[in-house]
């Protein structure tokens, strides 16, 4: 395992795209971050909002490209036939999708880090010329508060699941354009769904179990009441589908040709 | 003037291959240096070089698949991009691999067909060509190299061009697969098709071309029939063992011939054939016990001629494509 | 470079191999098929989700659209012809400002005037003449009706006039009461003999941000006036439409009210006699959001778009594609027209069966859906077809330019689906959303618009809730032109490279 998971690190580090796209993942969930918070205002004491969740807004995008990079981990193999050679180097099928698991799951992490606490600067930084003051019933964001801190790892933790489900995705379709349409449909679709289902009951069944909506409610640290689960909750079901989409893909991956 | 590179004989005669001055660079490194080369009609030309040669980017540019600095590359006088109905001129096959993996064979074939106007008919009969009947409709995804080989050999033979032009052709062949091969060449070549066919192994080649490019170092090193390969390289020359060394070389150079000892028994003869070495040496009553043509072997010709290009790419080890 | 030999004559071939490729690759048609199926199943989804069952029934207007019939009217009744007039004193209006206070506030919209209607009935035909706050005279009816007069004062009172004369109702406005100026002549659809005719108040709510607040006006009258067939009975105040899904009702502590203190009147109302928008009606379902199948159709579409290309250059088929035809744009002309058919027929296929399947669905459970005329529905229908059609080439494009897939598929998700989540929810700020809807390829989902904005409606019109800011046809050749460009790039890109 140690063996297969140091070829898996050098295959990601020697591979320019993958931390390009690290890269971008950190900014684009920045930069949306920053522009979300820009574009709010409180005018008046009570105005409500949820600064930590404002913060990491950008969450929502730069979970895109934490998705498209596990799928290039796998579906990249199968395009140039480099798969072949990996399974020739580490017949055990099962140890390779592991340590690939790991390896994204170690990059999402220090990138996802620096996506969230790089949000939640910004989100200090702009909020409180958005109104956002003590005045008005606003603390900055900061991680010594209990709430934000589960907010911040829950979203890194997010971040994983989401390349995680990308990786099982990718397993299973052996494509990487193709799971890259899957992935990202899955992850903005049902929400946009749910937009327009009238039937309340639907409606909440589709936010308890999208893996978007039900694990987004981490970054809430107000109004709890009103998300369709609690923090910890959702995030479970964003595992749930993590878990249903690697063990699909691992089994695939075991019982297929490559 | 490289000795072996072809003089001119005239215009040609049907439709063939001109190619003329290519030049092409990758980066640094010269791809093509001044590849110039023609294949006629009725003769499979063996298109032989080590990895890097140049090879496949001059077939590339024939194809019109890679652009050259400068040089033309003509099929009939046409540069390929001209052609109407291209696959009916040239068939060629490049990357047997070129495929979708989840179209079936004959679903492959079916749209290049409809890509020259030609109807299924036509794919039913190169399937049947290349002895892919039995397997037509599955995904040619789960091919073996062989099977994509013949696949892409049917595609070439789609149009029922005049030419023909396969790139590595024997790669993934079993046994019985290149003698096929060898077969069909011949074939397509007796029925007075120009037929050129590239290979790393000019063993692969030598006993189906009948005329041979040799490349190295983007540039034809030589372009010549096997007979006059062979010969140029053999130089003619005859190996003669006697007890009477001294004698026979006197009177073998008195004859016209250049002689060369060993110090021993063995005597080198190069301007006098055989038979007449032997008839010298019994009309003067010389003893001999053994004369022998001494025949390089094709192999021996293309290691010769392609030293200086392998020296060359294990200097820079990475030439790339 | 191509010369004239390989014309016209031998595009056809091309065109049908590229076919050929097309459909013998079985992922390529199911994806089709299955973002057909996506935008019926999306539909239905949508549709079966049931509206407020025992709710009050949407009031329709005379010309079948959806309206605000809900604001407080003085009325006596006039049979045969007659007229009225009066003098608009003042007209104010308050905001909700914190829990249970009220505060002063403009809302350029607020009505304060008279009215011919032809009964308390929400819905039905009127026709009135009223001063605003913040468009001066308006002569009004039958809800989509807005005729501008003379821009107000500032200074009170205005003086207004309407005259009944059998189909015709002219309004008349004036500054003193002696000197009119006739505004306009109109003919209601469907007055009556009889009418209901008085003074009323009407006070919509005003827009704040993504959201509204409700408003409630008070206005007093001097002067009134009437001849004709007037009934005998005393004014009567009446709050039309007190419960309808067009009327979020009064902030409390407010209500309607009406005062009659020797000859001078005074009226409290809130609501509006206007057409419906979507803000108004948040309960409406709109044909686009039945056809929100789309966006996992467009997925489909512009996935399989950027394979038709890359695949052939990861497996170097690409180099067997121009060997067998070496016209290298005409190659990419052909592909791009099989896609764009592939995907138009999705499309339609799609949205015919989606949005009517969706449409007679929620109509069934009970949902009221903004009416779309055939043209409109159409034009949706056509419209959506033609914007996967053109979101498949500009994937296409993408794919020849980028060579390879999983760059291309994020390329357009971040050029096309981004736009259109942006769109899709419902914190962008509008501002965004608009320029988002204007200068994107995600300008194309205009042509799925079937709301129409009015004048004389302040709401909140962003692409979120279905108003877009260009035109549909002029959203989809947004798309269109950015498809054309990307063509153009690749084509270029595709005959200077090395293939």
């Amino acid at each position: 395992m140690k063996a297969a998971l140091h070829a898996e690190w050098t295959k990601l580090r020697t591979v320019r795209g993958c931390l390009w796209l690290l890269v971008g993942m950190a900014a684009v969930t920045v930069a949306a971050s920053a522009a979300a918070t820009s574009v709010s205002t409180c005018s008046s004491p009570g105005c409500g909002g949820d600064v930590t969740l404002l913060s990491l807004f950008g969450v929502e995008f730069g979970q895109a490209l934490a998705a498209v990079l596990a799928v290039l981990v796998i579906g990249g193999e199968y395009g140039s036939g480099m798969i072949r050679a990996t399974v020739a180097a580490v017949p055990r099928r099962g140890v390779v999708f592991a340590a690939k698991s790991v390896v994204v799951s170690g990059v999402v992490v220090a990138a996802g880090t620096v996506a969230v606490l790089g949000s939640l600067l910004a989100g200090r930084f702009v909020l409180p010329g958005r109104g956002f003051t003590a005045a008005h019933g606003h603390a900055p964001p900061s991680l010594a508060d209990g709430p934000t801190l589960r907010a911040a790892a829950g979203s890194v933790l997010y971040l994983v699941l989401i390349a995680l489900i990308g990786l099982g995705v990718a397993a299973v379709v052996r494509d990487s354009a193709t799971g890259i349409g899957l992935v990202l449909g899955l992850l903005y679709l049902l929400p946009v769904i749910g937009g327009v289902v009238g039937d309340p009951g639907l409606r909440r069944v589709l936010a308890t179990f999208a893996p978007t909506s039900a694990g987004l409610g981490v970054r809430a640290t107000t109004d709890l009441a009103g998300l369709p689960l609690a923090p910890w909750a959702g995030l479970a079901v964003t595992a749930g589908w993590a878990a249903v989409a690697l063990t699909v893909g691992g089994v695939l991956l075991k019982a297929r040709d490559v | 003037m490289n000795p072996l590179m072809r003089r001119e004989r005239g215009p040609l005669s049907g439709p063939g291959i001109v190619v003329a001055g290519l030049r092409k660079r990758y980066g640094s490194a010269q791809a093509l240096d001044g590849m110039s080369f023609s294949v006629r009609p009725g003769v499979v030309t063996g298109f032989v070089g080590p990895n890097g040669a140049g090879k496949s980017t001059t077939m590339r540019a024939i194809l019109g698949l890679s652009a050259v600095e400068a040089g033309t590359a003509l099929i009939g006088g046409t540069p390929y991009r001209r052609l109407r109905r291209p696959l009916t001129h040239v068939g060629s096959l490049l990357d047997a691999g070129a495929l979708h993996p989840g179209r079936s064979a004959r679903d492959h074939l079916l749209w290049l067909a409809h890509s020259q106007g030609l109807g299924a008919r036509r794919v039913d009969a190169v399937i049947g060509q290349v002895g892919l009947a039995s397997v037509a409709g599955r995904k040619a995804g789960g091919f073996s190299l062989g099977m994509r080989q013949r696949l892409g050999i049917a595609a070439a033979l789609l149009g029922d061009p005049p030419i023909v032009m396969l790139d590595e052709p024997f790669n993934g062949m079993d046994p019985e697969g290149i003698i096929w091969m060898r077969g069909l060449l011949r074939g397509l070549a007796g029925q007075g098709r120009a037929v050129l066919v590239s290979s790393h192994l000019m063993s692969e080649v030598q006993d189906t071309a009948g005329h041979l490019v040799v490349a190295g170092r983007g540039r034809a090193v030589a372009d010549a029939s096997v007979a006059e390969l062979v010969a140029s390289a053999s130089g003619g020359r005859v190996v003669l063992r006697t007890t009477a060394a001294a004698r026979a070389m006197g009177l073998l150079a008195r004859a016209g011939a250049t002689v060369a000892s060993d110090g021993g028994e063995s005597v080198t003869v190069a301007g006098l054939s055989a038979e007449r070495v032997v008839a010298l040496l019994n009309t003067n009553a010389v003893p001999f016990s053994e004369v022998s043509a001494h025949r390089a072997s094709l192999e021996e010709v293309y290691l010769e001629l392609t030293r200086e290009a392998v020296e060359y790419r294990a200097a820079t080890s990475e030439v790339p494509r | 470079m191509i010369a004239s030999r390989s014309g016209r004559d031998g595009f056809l071939p091309v065109l049908r191999a590229e076919w050929t490729k097309f459909r013998t690759v079985r992922g390529w048609v199911a994806a089709m098929s299955a973002a057909a199926l996506m935008m019926v199943l999306v539909a239905l989804l949508a549709g079966m989700s049931g509206g407020p069952r025992n709710g009050s029934p949407v009031p329709i207007g005379p010309g079948g659209e959806a309206v605000t019939d809900s604001f407080y009217l003085a009325h006596r009744t006039l049979s045969g012809d007659g007229g009225i007039t009066v003098a608009v004193a003042s007209l104010e209006t308050v905001l909700p400002s914190g829990p249970g206070g009220m505060e002063p506030g403009v809302v350029p919209w607020a009505k304060a005037g008279i009215i011919f209607k032809r009964s308390t009935d929400q819905g039905s035909s009127y026709v009135a003449i009223m001063v605003t706050p913040g468009h001066g005279v308006r002569m009004q009816y039958d809800y989509t009706g807005d005729i501008a007069g003379p821009a107000s004062p500032t200074a009170a009172p205005r003086w207004l006039r309407l005259e009944r004369s059998g189909d015709a109702v002219t309004g008349y406005a004036s500054a003193d009461g002696t000197r009119w100026t006739e505004v306009a002549t109109v003919r209601p659809r469907d007055l009556g003999g009889t009418v209901h005719g008085g003074l009323f108040v009407a006070s919509p709510a005003s827009v704040d941000g993504p959201g509204t607040l409700p408003s409630v006006s008070t206005a007093d009258f001097t002067g009134l006036g009437v001849h004709g067939g007037w009934s005998a009975a005393d004014w009567t105040g009446t709050q039309i439409g007190p419960d309808s899904p067009t009327f979020a009702g009064y902030p409390p502590p407010a209500s309607g009210a009406f005062t009659d203190d020797g000859g001078r009147l005074t009226l409290t109302g809130s609501g509006d006699i206007a057409p419906a928008t979507r803000e108004i009606l948040a309960t409406g379902g709109t044909l686009r959001d039945i056809l929100t199948g789309t966006f996992p159709a467009l997925v489909a579409v512009m996935v399989v778009g950027t394979l038709f290309i890359t695949t052939e250059y990861r497996q170097n088929l690409i180099h067997v594609t121009l060997t067998a035809d070496p016209g290298r744009g005409r190659t990419l002309a052909a592909k791009a027209i099989v896609l764009a058919v592939a995907a138009f027929a999705t499309g339609l296929t799609g949205a015919l069966a989606g949005g009517l399947l969706g449409t007679w669905l929620a109509e069934a459970g009970g949902v009221y859906v903004f009416p779309v005329p055939l043209s409109a529905a159409l034009r949706v229908a056509l419209g959506t077809a033609a914007l996967l059609a053109a979101a498949s080439v500009l994937a296409l494009a993408a794919g020849a330019i980028l060579r390879r897939g999983a760059a291309a598929v994020t390329a357009v998700f971040a050029v096309v689906v981004l736009p259109y989540l942006l769109i899709a929810v419902p914190f962008t700020p509008s501002a965004v959303s608009n320029a988002v809807a204007r200068m994107t390829p995600g300008a194309a989902f205009a042509v799925q618009q079937t709301l129409t904005p009015y004048d004389q409606v302040d709401s909140v019109y962003t692409p979120y809730t279905g108003y877009y800011p260009l035109e549909p046809w002029a959203g989809l050749a947004v798309l269109a032109v950015y498809a054309a460009a990307g063509l153009t790039a690749a084509a270029v890109l595709l005959r200077r490279r090395d293939a």
